[in-house]
């Protein structure tokens, strides 16, 4: 019988905040998505080249789920707070007929766990499925679908999925229903009445001054953390940071707190010209401010959040994603031709190996072996037509760059060029006076500046020798290891190399294998397959493969726990400012019955109600908005690597719109759910 | 007053709640007529069915059969935009509990049937001006709902009742909530307003005090209306038809046996 009456609650429960319902699901969802992601194939397959990295994040994400969970702790326990306020008339009914204080405690408890189990019914196969189609995407979209996919369900994921939630759930709720079950029926049967306009009281001149002030005085405290942001957050001064944060987040809140009246101050100069519902809709919107302001700097710093994070997912997916051709498939670490000679002449590799070489380069440092060298170089003819160009920032990082490369690494012409052969391009024909300009930074700031400048062949000096550059700026990867980048470098005709240099001192060895082999096994495949008859020779070696796979790590690791934390904040952001809206709505629904009985039609009181709705997510997410463009600009200026490229542009300002999308389609939502509850009111039709 | 000219005629209307044997039959064939200008009253114990009565004139609630015409038109067979145009407009409300919007001033309030319908309300500060003298609220237009006493914002309802001039006004208990001397300056105010610019005021109430400043009380009873009672002007002093009100209502506590 009880257990019925429970169930019977939780139904209504759930029906009548089907919004908070649904975001349990989803952070069900993204607590599994999130907990399994040691389970997916990506993973799996880069725990085996980059296990270091791969346990350091799985490490990490125990904190990102602790994390979370505080966050649905508040989702829970504020969403709960209004919906036990608008049950607290029953709950007074209960005790009145009888029911005893630790029933009711108990009643809200079981209802919240019977919501809980159903929650977990819907959200864990839904979580299945999209880990799923997440695996099989990545997957296919890596090119990792040949190393084999199995379906697999995270045990561990699932068991502390449903131990977080209901852990978050419980706590919530005792607390709640312990303060509820306490009070008397009379606090309880009075509880639900309409709030005052107590903040609009008598003092009506001083309250909205003093707001106009917190109003302003929120507008310095945002501009102060917007300038402090943009000038000194790229200096990674957790002070400076920490300062930010403060005056950041003191700004949001101060700014909606003097929101309300300014609201007010306006209805009452546009009152007598207001037409229609607009006054009330205005005085809603007001009402809505002063209450909520809390609420409202919550979600809308969440927002920003959630934004930053979402454009930081984005550019480390972009910055990473930019794969250079393979020209190389195996460097291998030897000290001598000798001890790889036999190796790659084995009957086993043989058949797979299509060439190898020397990649002969060396730092032109002074060299204690040959003291009577010239050990002289200066990038002064380069440094002068730079100079000559008009000032600009990418100028300026290229000349910082240059004064600090006075010792660049020289690469031999014949090593590059076996290179080149190797990946079935033009070798380079180096004049006598001639050297090359190579980079291995074919992204940054620098590089198209560079590559015009050497169109007017500048000089560079080694030695006692003047050389030119040639027209054409080289970034082919010289090696298969990634990792390894030479900022600006010199190709420089054998000759002079060996001058300075003994070849046989190099211990990099290329290896690239035969394209016939890779196109019939794929390249994962045949790379895995070489691996495998690598590894049992203990020689010291990096592979195309590998050094990919670190990149995929990164990018994987980077932009999904972002992304997931992005969204965390999104969910919890909108079904704070979605559940306030619709809360007050419930307990003012009286005023859409005297609307209806002074001759709205239902049409105009939705269409106020939208408008309502519109107008509380706005506020919200343009302050954010404002916020995240300059959190953003900070972002991506003090991130050394992040480039703000055109193409960068675009893609970030496409996650913006599908931000935007993604407001919009939950705005709908709750002005669906409102003219719902409207034209639920009896007295309309 | 010609009888002819009828502002407000009820012919026959019947209300059914429920369905087969939780059938209650609430109004029974009621049928009367509100002639322009009059303050009429309805009376009648709990459960008579005049609350009904005014919730289907209100449109509130549809008549199960019967008519309701408004100036000759048929406005419980009204829908959708029809009704709501005739809400707020042609017809006046004043409820038991105020209903005020309680985060609007009380100007604010007076003003939004008018704002509703659309129409200019810079025109009709005047008539704002004038109600709010009458009804001695001109101080409190500014304060919202919640720095009013009870009596306060019942005026500042009346107000709001009488401002887009409705053919007729509907009050339903609107001295319920009140202590009797606030219940006396609203029936005060009322009945001046019927007076001077001869609105019509329906008007359901068992309070006989209230029910003093009436023309007419129709009583209600079981579904039918049982009894009239006029004032006969000029004579009758307000004091001499309460005791008659009071009388009948006495009789009607006893049982119809004992009346007429």
């Amino acid at each position: 019988m009880f257990f019925d009456f429970v169930k019977r609650n939780s139904r209504k429960t759930r029906k009548e905040n089907g919004v908070y319902f649904a975001s349990l699901i989803v952070s069900i969802v993204a607590f599994y998505v999130i907990l399994s992601l040691g389970e997916q194939d990506v993973m799996l397959y880069l725990k085996t080249i980059e296990s270091d990295a791969v346990e350091r994040l799985l490490l990490l994400i125990p904190v990102l789920y602790a994390v979370s969970l505080v966050f649905v702790f508040f989702l829970v326990y504020f969403a709960n707070r209004y919906q036990l306020q608008q049950r607290s008339h029953e709950f007074g009914l209960y005790l009145m007929m009888g029911m005893k204080q630790s029933k009711l405690f108990l009643m809200i408890m079981g209802e919240t766990i019977w919501n809980g189990i159903v929650a977990v019914c819907i959200g864990l196969p839904i979580s299945l499925f999209l880990t799923e189609l997440i695996n099989l995407t990545t997957s296919r979209f890596v090119g990792m679908g040949i190393i084999g996919h199995a379906f697999r369900i995270s045990w561990t994921g699932i068991s502390l999925t449903i131990c977080g939630f209901f852990l978050v759930q419980l706590l919530a709720m005792f607390i709640l229903s312990f303060t509820m079950s306490r009070k008397e029926p009379i606090e309880l049967l009075h509880e639900e009445k309409e709030k005052s306009q107590s903040t609009m009281t008598p003092k009506w001149g001083a309250v909205s001054l003093l707001s106009g002030a917190a109003l302003l005085i929120g507008m310095i405290l945002l501009c102060i953390a917007y300038g402090m942001a943009i000038l000194y957050l790229r200096n990674f001064d957790y002070r400076v940071f920490a300062l930010i944060l403060l005056v950041g987040v003191c700004g949001t809140f101060i700014l909606f707190r003097g929101l309300g009246s300014v609201i007010g101050v306006y209805v009452k100069r546009k009152g007598s010209s207001s037409t229609g519902l607009s006054m009330f809709t205005a005085r809603q919107l007001q009402e809505n401010v002063l209450h909520q302001w809390s609420s409202l700097a919550i979600s809308t710093l969440l927002i920003l959040m959630a934004m930053v994070c979402f454009a930081f997912g984005t550019s480390t997916a972009l910055m990473n994603s930019a794969v250079a051709n393979r020209t190389v498939d195996y460097t291998f670490h030897a000290n001598n031709e000798d001890d790889i000679k036999p190796l790659i002449q084995s009957e086993e590799l043989a058949p797979y190996v299509d060439s190898y070489y020397r990649m002969a380069l060396h730092n032109f440092n002074p060299s204690e072996d040959e003291p009577l060298l010239n050990y002289h170089f200066a990038w002064t003819g380069l440094i002068e037509t730079v100079s000559s160009q008009d000032d600009s920032e990418p100028k300026e990082i290229l000349l910082n760059n240059l004064s600090m490369q006075d010792t660049p690494y020289f690469i031999s012409l014949s090593s590059y060029n076996a290179m080149l052969e190797a990946a079935e391009k033009k070798p380079i024909q180096l004049a006598g006076n001639e050297v090359a300009m190579y980079t291995s930074d074919d992204t940054g700031a620098s590089y198209d500046i560079l590559k015009d400048i050497l169109k007017k062949s500048p000089t560079v000096e080694i030695a006692e020798n003047e050389y030119t550059l040639m027209p054409t700026l080289y970034s082919d990867q010289i090696v298969a290891d990634r990792a390894i980048t030479l900022m600006y470098s010199l190709i420089v005709p054998d000759a002079l190399f060996e001058q300075y240099f003994d070849a046989d001192e190099t211990w990099l060895w290329n290896m690239t294998l035969k394209d016939e082999f890779i196109e019939e096994k794929g390249l994962m495949q045949a790379m895995l397959e070489v691996d495998q008859m690598l590894n049992s020779t203990g020689l010291q070696y990096e592979s195309y493969l590998a050094s990919m796979g670190r990149q995929l790590f990164y990018t994987v690791a980077g932009s999904y726990t972002t992304f997931y934390l992005g969204v965390m904040f999104l969910i919890i952001a909108n079904t704070v400012l979605g559940l306030n809206f619709l809360m007050q709505q419930r307990s003012t629904r009286s005023r859409y019955q005297t609307l209806a009985m002074l001759g709205a039609n239902v049409e105009s009181i939705c269409t106020s109600a939208r408008k309502q709705i519109w107008l509380y997510f706005i506020l919200a997410i343009s302050v954010a908005f404002v916020s995240g463009i300059f959190g953003i600009w900070s972002l991506l200026t003090a991130m050394p690597a992040t480039v703000f490229s055109f193409k960068n542009g675009i893609v970030i300002g496409l996650v913006v719109l599908l931000f935007i999308v993604m407001e919009i389609g939950y705005i709908r939502m709750i002005q669906r759910k409102s003219d719902v509850e409207i034209r639920k009111l009896k007295e309309i039709d | 007053m010609n009888a002819s000219n009828k502002l407000l005629e009820v012919k026959e209307v019947r209300k059914v709640f429920g369905e087969g044997q939780n059938e209650t039959m609430a109004l029974k064939g009621v049928t009367f007529n509100v002639l322009p200008g009059e303050f009429l009253g309805i009376m009648g114990a709990s459960g008579s069915g005049k609350t009904t009565l005014l919730n289907v004139i209100a449109t509130m609630l549809k008549p199960t059969s019967g008519q309701i015409l408004l100036d000759g038109q048929n406005i419980s067979s009204f829908k959708g935009s029809q009704l709501a145009a005739y809400r707020g407009d042609q017809i006046g409300y004043l409820f038991q509990q105020f209903e005020l919007i309680d985060n609007l001033t009380a100007k604010e309030n007076i003003m939004l049937p008018l704002a509703i319908h659309g129409i200019n309300l810079k025109e009709q500060e005047q008539a704002l001006r004038q109600l709010s003298k009458l009804f001695d609220i001109e101080e409190l237009l500014n304060k919202f709902p919640s720095q009013l006493s009870g009596g306060q914002k019942q005026r500042v309802a009346a107000a709001r009742a009488l401002i887009s001039n409705p053919s007729i006004v509907l009050a339903d208990e609107p001295t319920g909530a009140l202590d009797t001397k606030n219940a006396k300056i609203l029936m005060e105010k009322l009945s001046e307003h019927n007076q001077q610019q001869e609105s019509t005021i329906l008007m359901v109430t068992h309070d006989a005090n209230a029910a003093s400043y009436c023309s007419r009380i129709l009583f209600i009873q079981d579904g039918v209306i049982f009894h009239e009672l006029r004032r006969n002007v000029p004579g009758e002093s307000q004091e001499a038809f309460y005791e008659r009100i009071v009388m009948v209502m006495a009789q009607l506590a006893g049982g119809s046996s004992n009346v007429l």
